[in-house]
């Protein structure tokens, strides 16, 4: 009896992508304790983290998709306003506005938006299935653009870009035409001064410092510079956990979430890093073959988008702390430090596992 | 668009996007195999450089020692308050602070900006140096008040002797540019890490690398805040090597007693083995003033002073010899086979120079009678002496001269050591293109021509008479080493009987009818000597010297060289009293004291 309820409950969840992830959580578990010169309390608080993210995880591979479909619109509009509310209420950390305290936890409703503009995108493009045109894409577009300005604002430019990117992957997906895709691409590139005059000067600095980190070694290149010796001092074997001494001696900052990867880069060298890319490539390619099998427009372009927002996620994070992208300020899911992230992430999860296993619950 | 074409591209696009992210990864591994593969080297070392500190440890600097463990040059403890240079010191806020416990004046502040601007990596500077122990007291009570000032323990140079000796044992001061740049240039400058101090005179300059030792290194790792998190390795320093010198301090107070308000040198050696016992230039000053960097006011008293203090006399001095070269003047001429006994002549008071008009007068009205070799040494006879340069010549002469280290530097360990002259023909010719002429060979003869001496020249020549064939040189340092070189012999071809008269002829002089008789009359031992006066101004023809009408500075100088006992000389003196008139009289005595204090101690 007891056997037949346990299976039940986890009879949504892929058992492959599951162990997947948890192998990566897990590296990240120890990860985090070198970054945090073992603080117990933080470690437990991700395993607080995770385990509330796996239970929701759970919860919502249960749901019959027909209801994101259903509720995809209003989650979209609610994001809106907590953006806005962040906007005028919000506390600002690290001299930006993201947070907003919800009674218990400080929540970041960028993070939400990440699953609402998806689901919302496929809510459009399934609704409108049958004649899917410039019209709306031209809708889908300004769905993306609202959310996306309102962070730009916060100022979050990573987020933004992040976002931009995934709402993106969806119009892609849902066909537009790729010589449309090659004109907004050129004139994208066309708008780029004035795109750039629209930063602000230390999202200027931070991608003038990435052109040349030596320009201000201890100004806006320091992060890039401490981040880059940490880890090209790990080599190819790294030096050993909690031996790394960039992070123990705490030149890297923000060890514990954004620039966690270096930690890992620092003690655990190339093959760590390959380690974790293997994981990422089944992890991946996983979730590829899950979209493929999918059976109606909503679950496609909704599962697509959040695979590809959390790997988007993923490599700019990498690509930060490896000097191959400004310091922006992401999280890297599944390993950073941090509630929301890492809640999000598994959210995300958990609605591709609901998509997958309700296949036919959907009528096209 | 129908179902089937949307889901067409839709797979295709789906892999599209799995081939773009599975790219744009693969570029993320070829950035980080640059970094941790390529790299490592370049990224190891700029970690390394992160985190790694070395700190030199100054090594403790050696003693200067008498031959009898008197301490001439130590290290004391002092006490320092440093602040860090890393926090954002306001130095006003500081002086103000402190006010109640010491007064941190503008000096100490100038001092401190020097030493910051100057310093490699450290902990804590000086912000002021030398707390006395009540304010250290104080500074304890209150520390609580003062969380960023340190209170530090450190070595610091003291000189216990304060002027006594200053001359010999030197100083030490702030190493400063000129220092740096020789030092970088013999590759020693690694040496002085940590250190902010230097030799600068005596033996403190002279042996500067055995004093100072070697420093050792810390290296140590720190945070991002440079917090020392623990130590990885270190190096001890290697201290300095103690110096211990032939000085017997003793025998030094007594010299230094003995000379009193007198200007001049002196110095005393064994004649066996060319050990300096001691060693005077007197005015003295203070050393310790120079150890913290001299203050200006001390500095230009000293430095301007016509009394000339800061100049080590025993060695950078010159002086004429006057009557104190007679011996070997007489030397020369018992070696070319000249005027020796019984050859006498009758001095009437004055020598008229062969086929000319020119007169020389001997320093005593009337003369001195009948006078043979030996006499002329003891009572100094110049008529004597006139004749005998001219006959000789200055080309015999001198090559006697040269034979006992007149011209030539003594190489005792000391810096700045003067060579002295002996004047010649070839000499003249060569500095003032002019004739040399007969009466300057006379003159010369007695010590008042153009040759000139140091007072550690004098001392080594008067050692040669007693060793004339051991290679004799002057040392303060006391080392066995050096007894190979003392055994070293050479060949100076000076004759056992030449040398016999010349000796008998000195140790006459004072006995009775000598120049220095008065001397003789009271010691319990026979003491040879030459007395000696040289002339500061030359007199006006028709002008009588009469010392009591002249200023100070226009007197004779009084010279003495001596050795006792007469027998078996163990103790060698040269002195030159500036302005003291007379040699006999006012150098003599001084001589007097320093053989009875050192023979009173060897029996």
């Amino acid at each position: 009896m007891n056997k037949f309820i346990f299976s039940k409950f986890f009879k949504n969840i892929d058992k492959i992508l599951m162990s997947l992830l948890l192998c990566l959580m897990l590296i990240g578990l120890i990860t985090l304790a070198s970054a945090s010169h073992q603080n117990v309390s933080l470690i437990g608080n991700q395993i607080i983290n995770i385990l509330i993210g796996i239970t929701l995880l759970i919860l919502l591979s249960h749901i019959n998709p027909k209801r994101f479909l259903f509720y995809a619109p209003y989650l979209y509009i609610a994001s809106l306003i907590l953006l806005l509310l962040v906007a005028f209420f919000g506390f600002e950390s690290h001299g930006a506005k993201r947070w907003i305290n919800i009674i218990f936890f400080n929540l970041q409703p960028s993070e939400i938006i990440k699953i609402t503009i998806p689901l919302m995108l496929a809510w459009l493009y399934h609704r409108c299935q049958n004649n899917i045109g410039y019209k709306i894409h031209t809708i889908a577009f300004i769905i993306l653009a609202i959310p996306c300005l309102i962070i730009l604002k916060q100022p979050d430019l990573g987020t933004a870009i992040l976002i931009g990117f995934s709402g993106w992957t969806i119009i892609f997906l849902a066909g537009l035409s790729s010589r449309i895709m090659m004109v907004t691409g050129f004139s994208f590139f066309l708008a780029l001064p004035y795109l750039w005059s629209t930063l602000h000067l230390y999202q200027q600095n931070r991608i003038l410092s990435l052109i040349d980190p030596g320009r201000d070694p201890l100004g806006t290149g320091y992060h890039s510079i401490q981040s880059m010796i940490a880890i090209g001092s790990g080599g190819f074997l790294g030096k050993g956990w909690s031996y790394g001494g960039q992070t123990q001696l705490n030149f890297l900052p923000e060890t514990s979430t954004d620039f966690i990867f270096s930690v890992y880069g620092e003690e655990f060298g190339l093959i760590g890093i390959i380690t974790i890319f293997i994981i990422y490539f089944f992890i991946l390619f996983r979730c590829v073959v899950m979209a493929q099998k999918m059976q109606n427009t909503f679950s496609r372009l909704a599962a697509a988008s959040l695979v590809f927002t959390l790997f988007f996620s993923s490599f700019v994070n990498i690509a930060m702390v490896s000097g191959l992208l400004p310091i922006v300020g992401a999280p890297l899911p599944f390993i950073s430090y941090g509630g929301t992230s890492m809640v999000v992430s598994l959210i995300m999860i958990g609605i591709i596992m609901s998509l997958h296993s309700h296949k036919s619950l959907i009528a096209n | 668009m129908n179902q089937h074409k949307f889901k067409h591209i839709f797979s295709i696009r789906l892999n599209f996007l799995f081939g773009a992210i599975i790219f744009i990864f693969f570029i993320l591994l070829i950035k980080i195999f640059y970094l941790q593969v390529i790299k490592f080297e370049n990224y190891s070392a700029l970690a390394k450089n992160n985190s790694l500190k070395v700190i030199p440890i100054a090594p403790i600097r050696g003693q200067i020692l008498d031959r009898n463990g008197e301490i001439l040059a130590e290290n004391k403890l002092i006490y320092t308050l440093e602040i860090n240079p890393k926090n954002e010191n306001n130095l006003k806020t500081i002086k103000q602070k402190l006010s109640d416990i010491v007064e941190i004046t503008k000096y100490d502040i100038k001092k401190y900006n020097k030493i910051l601007s100057e310093s490699y990596y450290s902990s804590t500077l000086p912000i002021k140096i030398n707390l006395t122990n009540i304010q250290v007291a104080k500074f304890i009570a209150n520390q609580y008040k003062y969380p960023e000032i340190y209170l530090k323990q450190k070595f610091a140079r003291f000189y216990p002797k304060g002027k006594s000796g200053a001359h010999f044992i030197g100083y030490l001061n702030r190493i400063n540019k000129k220092d740096m740049k020789e030092l970088k240039k013999l590759n020693r400058l690694e040496s002085y890490r940590g250190l902010d101090h230097i030799g600068k005179t005596g033996i403190e300059y002279f042996y500067e690398n055995r004093l100072h030792g070697k420093p050792g290194y810390k290296t140590i790792e720190v945070d991002v805040n440079n917090q020392v998190i623990r130590t990885v390795s270190t190096i001890h320093p290697q201290h300095g090597k103690d110096i211990i010198l032939n000085i017997n301090y003793k025998i030094q107070k007594v010299a230094e007693k003995a000379f009193g308000k007198y200007k001049g040198a002196m110095v005393a050696l064994n004649p066996n083995n060319g050990e300096v016992l001691s060693y005077v230039s007197q005015p003295s000053f203070d050393s310790n003033l120079f150890i913290n960097g001299i203050d200006e006011t001390n500095w230009r008293k000293l430095n301007d002073s016509v009394h000339k203090p800061l100049i080590n006399r025993v060695v950078s001095g010159i002086y004429p010899p006057g009557s104190t070269l007679k011996p070997f003047v007489a030397l020369a001429a018992l070696e070319n086979n000249i005027r020796r006994p019984p050859f006498s002549i009758i001095d009437k008071g004055f020598y008229n120079m062969p086929n000319q008009s020119k007169t020389f007068k001997d320093w005593k009205k009337g003369g001195h009678g009948e006078v043979d070799l030996i006499k002329a040494i003891a009572v100094s006879c110049d008529t004597f002496f006139y004749g005998l340069g001219v006959e000789l010549g200055i080309p015999k002469l001198n090559n006697v001269l040269k034979r006992f280290g007149f011209g030539k530097k003594t190489n005792i360990d000391m810096p700045n050591e003067k060579k002295g002259l002996i004047a010649s023909a070839e000499w003249k010719k060569r500095n003032y293109n002019k004739k040399w002429y007969q009466g300057e060979t006379a003159i010369t003869a007695i010590g008042q021509g153009y040759t000139q001496t140091t007072p550690i020249q004098l001392a080594l020549a008067t050692a040669k008479l007693i060793n004339p064939n051991k290679n004799l040189r002057p040392h303060l340092l006391k080392e066995s080493s050096t007894s190979n070189y003392m055994q070293d012999r050479i060949d100076n071809s000076i004759n056992t009987n030449d040398l016999d008269l010349v000796k008998k002829g000195m140790s006459l002089v004072t006995k009775e009818g000598g120049t220095a008789a008065f001397i003789g009359k009271t010691s319990s031992y026979n003491m040879s000597a030459k007395t000696g006066t040289a002339q500061v101004f030359g007199l006006k023809k028709g002008e009588v010297y009469d010392e009591s009408k002249l200023p100070d500075k226009l007197k004779d100088h009084a010279l003495f060289i001596a050795f006792a006992p007469s027998e078996d000389p163990k103790l060698v003196i040269a002195i030159v009293v500036e302005n003291g008139g007379h040699g006999g009289s006012t150098a003599g005595p001084i001589a007097k004291k320093v053989f009875d204090a050192y023979l009173n101690e060897h029996n």
